[in-house]
């Protein structure tokens, strides 16, 4: 009898107890705050990265941020703090190289990106005694978030949207036509850098998130999906960036939890797998319209 | 004609590297006009606009407004420089034209929606208000730009080859269109096409390196063939002007 109740115990129950756990875990709370706040940054953030397809300057500034993080991490300071500054250096760089020089600009990125990872991994190499997990900075670990982590994170979304809230009718006009803004006063440059610097501190607080390789993937996933569906405002195409975001995160965390897997690449796949079942939908319904 | 330019540019000289694309350049804009600047591929017509719209700096010479200040322009681009896809409906592009009026940091009011829908009205372009750019075709598109480029009732209208992306036919309105924003306020159409805009033009402006005016006489065959370095073909339209003919060993030298 006993065997039998245990075997027929309804799935629901048991899912129903690992939710349960799942929210008793203070770490597992931490996570998904985490998430929910890199799907902030990654939505607004992320689309005018896609619009002004800025997406491998992104990548090129949260590489060469792995300089600052070893290099700070072998003097012994905190390597948040070297990763910081590397990359607001790296945004600004790029940021004023990039007026009409694209070739130049394009093969700088791939200096910093290579150069980046070079001497990070070097003076990790170097630093005596135990070593940090290279894995989690590459490939990230969400569930090891810290609260210090989780707090900066909440600062910086409100940073980014009270901005956001104010420059919007500049950011947009930027986003849509440069040259246009340009003639018609807009501080082109300006808010062109104020954007890569608010991305080079959105890339090293989504370095523990999703880790450096992989956070390329909640700066494009999200707004390329909000896109797909959106065609008339920019405004909602930022909501539905964001809130694409929040299932790719949640997902990812949810199937990391069930499945045992790897949150990183839980949330990238889930991302991945979500869009391409919007662009099937939009495939087939295109094709019984024509 | 006697009046003080709205525009002169005095011996511009400029350049992107070592090399000037631009050499000695004098033009002056008058309240009426409405100026082609045409040339080969490459000659400088598309800098010498950006010299005009502040975009660049002069190596050497002046680009002097009357007044002093930049007056509000209305600036159309090329289809090349921005992505139709972008997610807008047409009435919030059109909008973007007024983002130089009293400051960009301001929000929108009543009087800007009140200039759009004029626009709007004016352009014919009211019943596509909510349309999202990506579908409009490329003639209403091009009014959508124009629309936006005059919400801001500039004093000088600036267009970057406005015949380049539209069918023939749209030409022909376009055409008619600039004409009729003429009677109010200068017209410069940057184009590699005059035959679009031959009816209505009056002063042809020819950029290669150096710039050969040509104001309401008669642009001369040599006056011509040495702007493109090639033999060009005229072709008279009557009143009041010769024109140029389309000629495509110039658009690829």
């Amino acid at each position: 009898m006993v065997c039998r109740i245990d075997c027929c115990t309804p799935m629901t129950s048991a899912n129903m107890a690992e939710l349960a756990l799942f929210f008793s875990y203070e770490f597992t709370l931490l996570a998904l705050a985490a998430g929910l706040l890199a799907s902030v940054l990654g939505g607004v953030l992320g689309t005018f990265v896609v619009v002004k397809r800025l997406v491998f300057i992104a990548g090129g500034i949260s590489h060469a941020a792995f300089a600052g993080l070893g290099f700070f991490y072998w003097l012994g300071f905190d390597p948040l703090i070297g990763a910081v500054l590397v990359a607001v250096a790296a945004a600004l760089f790029l940021g004023l190289f990039s007026e009409g020089q694209a070739r130049s600009q394009d093969a700088m990125i791939g200096v910093l990106w290579a150069g980046g990872m070079a001497v990070g991994v070097l003076f990790i190499h170097l630093t005596p005694g135990y070593a940090p997990n290279l894995m989690t900075y590459l490939f990230g670990d969400i569930l090891t978030v810290a609260p210090r982590d989780v707090v900066l994170l909440a600062v910086l979304a409100v940073v980014t949207l009270a901005l956001l809230a104010v420059l919007h009718r500049g950011l947009i006009a930027v986003a849509f036509d440069e040259t246009f803004a340009r003639v018609q006063g807009v501080p082109v440059r300006a808010l062109t850098l104020l954007l890569l610097v608010l991305v080079a501190l959105a890339v090293i607080l989504l370095i523990q998130v999703v880790g450096i390789v992989l956070l390329l993937a909640l700066f494009t996933l999200p707004p390329m999906i909000a896109l797909m569906l959106i065609n008339r405002s920019f405004a909602l195409v930022l909501l539905v960036a964001v809130l694409v975001g929040m299932l790719m995160t949640t997902g990812g965390i949810a199937a990391s939890w069930t499945l045992d897997l790897p949150t990183g690449p839980a949330i990238v796949l889930t991302g991945i797998v979500f869009g391409s079942l919007i662009w099937a939908g939009k495939a087939v319904s295109r094709g019984k319209n024509s | 004609m006697s009046m003080a330019p709205l525009l002169q540019l005095e011996d511009v000289t400029f350049g992107y590297d070592s090399e000037p694309v631009l050499r000695d350049v004098n033009l002056q804009i008058h309240d009426r006009d409405f100026l082609a600047i045409i040339g080969p591929n490459g000659g400088g017509k598309t800098t010498l606009l950006r010299l005009i719209l502040g975009l660049e700096s002069p190596w050497a010479g002046r680009v002097r407004w009357a007044g002093g200040g930049i007056p509000r322009i209305g600036y159309v681009p090329q289809f090349s420089t921005f992505d139709r896809n972008f997610p807008l409906r047409l009435r919030e592009t059109v909008l973007m034209g007024r983002i130089g009026h009293g400051g960009w940091l301001r929000r929108r009011n009543r009087a800007d929606g009140e200039a759009v829908d004029r626009v709007l009205a004016d352009l014919g372009l009211a019943p596509l208000a909510d349309q999202p750019i990506a579908d409009l075709s490329g003639g209403q598109l091009q009014r959508a730009l124009i629309a936006r480029a005059m919400v801001c009732e500039p004093e000088i209208l600036f267009l970057d080859e406005p015949t380049a992306s539209v069918d023939a036919e749209t030409r022909g309105a376009l055409s008619n269109l600039l004409a009729e924003l003429n009677r109010n306020i200068p017209v410069v159409v940057v184009t590699h096409d005059v035959t679009a805009m031959a009816v209505h033009v009056k002063q042809i402006a020819c950029v290669n390196r150096r710039l050969f005016y040509h104001g309401s006489g008669q642009l001369s065959h040599s006056q011509l063939e040495e702007a493109y370095g090639c033999p060009v073909e005229l072709i008279a339209h009557g009143v009041p002007h010769r024109l140029l003919h389309a000629h495509d060993e110039c658009e690829h030298g």
